[in-house]
């Protein structure tokens, strides 16, 4: 229970940084739809074979500007020396794992919000079931997306080239949630079939539950000593 | 202490390099007769061709690529725990191997695939793009390295680098697995029976490879060490004359 309390007073200390500022939050979300605007004209806009391609331009949108906010959430903590400050507390690590975790998806899911909104305007798609659906699966990717990239925006947090670096390290690692959402999001918004989303679904939490403990347990290792 | 004296580096890379060494001779008769098997034993398969032939290097250097990925993983967990310099260039030094079999698999693939699937890419495939993601995840981890500073810090992080990789790999089979299954499938392996001829050929390739392998590990990770060694005898040397 304590450590629950712990866990949220971090997230929410992230997370109210960024409500004053608001900087990170209208970056990442114009750069979503900029994003989205961009594949409009790169592809036929209205045509069947950008309407197929289209969740995947949906999570193209997601997911690029997310890894902005992953950079964000340790290089603030690094300029304010809070990060040293963190490490020195009697602090659980796996607190401290936890609630810049928490704090990174609910960014995440905040962003995701607007960004589908705006996917569905340009990509002219109707308010519809299918669209919760969606976002079950923002939450379900975030929590696997977010897991392994707060771990590796810790360790790229003092490298120079960070902003290239840790795309490069966290796109490989998280290929197998990006072909479940794609596919499982077509499935649901393109062809209203509901029979092979349960197997992508589990495919991801699959994916969450392995690197939320593998993040758990080797956090300590990344930003300890 | 993470950084040995320089004494036990140079024994200890001595001693990998006379392994090394060892193996020269067996690595050189296997690699011999694995050609001979390659190219004069087996007999020239009735659809394909000679192209058939390149499966004996492909698959030596599929299998060896993923042990040495194996071996990256459990060198990585072993350092985490003992946080010994060996361990971390170990495991660096089978990572490069694993790369150059990876690149030596994904050139191969295509030559092979271009004739017989009539596609160089067939994204479809789960080992095919499941090799891909490997070749990225590992070329990440040397740019992880490159781009950070020598030292206990850089050797922590490849770990941690080189395990989640790892557990990585059986969960992205499994999603483009799912993924071909869902789209039509173009590509199926059947009819592709083996003359046991073939097979010993192929037996005889994998275990060459393997050597290789291992001549290269202990020779790679020899040479990492040394480095290590005369940066220290450098140091020695510089305090005494001071």
């Amino acid at each position: 229970m304590r450590h629950l309390k712990l866990i949220w007073v971090l997230a929410a200390k992230d997370l109210r940084i960024e409500y004053r500022s608001r900087q990170a939050f209208l970056t990442t979300v114009f750069f979503a739809v900029l994003i989205l605007i961009v594949f409009n004209f790169a592809f036929d806009p209205g045509s069947a074979s950008t309407r197929d391609a289209s969740p995947g331009i949906l999570w193209v949108a997601l997911l690029f500007p997310g890894i902005i906010q992953l950079n964000r959430s340790f290089q603030s903590e690094m300029e304010e020396g809070t990060l040293q400050g963190i490490v020195m507390s009697p602090l659980d690590r796996g607190v401290f794992f936890f609630g810049k975790l928490l704090a990174n998806w609910l960014f995440l899911l905040a962003i995701d919000v607007l960004i589908l909104a705006a996917f569905v305007i340009f990509f002219n798609f109707s308010l519809e079931v299918g669209l919760l659906w969606v976002f079950l699966l923002m939450f379900l990717v975030g929590g696997g997306f977010t897991a392994v990239g707060t771990v590796f925006a810790a360790m790229v947090s003092n490298v120079r080239i960070r902003e290239v670096l840790l795309p490069i390290l966290l796109f490989p690692i998280i290929v197998p949630i990006i072909l479940a959402a794609v596919n499982a999001t077509r499935e649901v918004l393109i062809h209203q079939d509901f029979s092979t989303l349960s197997r992508w679904l589990q495919l991801i939490v699959a994916f969450d539950v392995v690197f939320l403990a593998a993040g758990f347990l080797v956090f300590d290792y990344v930003v300890g000593e | 202490m993470w950084l040995e004296s320089s004494n036990h580096l140079q024994y200890t890379a001595d001693r990998h390099l006379k392994l090394a060494l060892w193996l020269l001779l067996p690595l050189y008769v296997l690699g011999v007769v694995a050609l001979w098997a390659a190219f004069i034993h087996a007999p020239t398969e009735r659809e394909m061709g000679e192209v058939q032939r390149i499966l004996y290097f492909h698959v030596g250097a599929a299998w060896t690529a993923f042990f040495a990925f194996f071996v990256v993983f459990v060198a990585g967990i072993i350092y985490l725990w003992r946080r010994r310099l060996f361990w971390d260039e170990f495991a660096a030094a089978s990572a490069e191997i694993g790369v150059v079999f990876t690149t030596i698999v994904l050139a191969t693939g295509p030559i092979w695939a271009r004739p017989i699937w009539n596609t160089w890419w067939p994204w479809g495939d789960p080992r095919v793009t499941t090799t891909l993601v490997l070749w990225l995840i590992y070329v990440a981890y040397f740019i992880l390295r490159s781009s950070l500073p020598e030292g206990e810090k850089r050797a922590r992080f490849a770990a941690v680098f080189g395990i989640i990789g790892f557990i990585d790999v059986p969960i992205v089979f499994l999603s483009i697995r799912w993924w071909r299954t869902i789209h039509p499938v173009l590509i199926d392996r059947t009819g592709a029976k083996m003359e046991p001829e073939m097979l010993q050929a192929l037996m005889i390739s994998v275990v060459a490879f393997t050597f290789l392998y291992f001549a290269l590990l202990f020779l790679r990770t020899a040479m990492r060490l040394q480095h290590y060694a005369a940066e220290e005898m450098t140091h020695v040397v510089r305090e005494r004359s001071e």
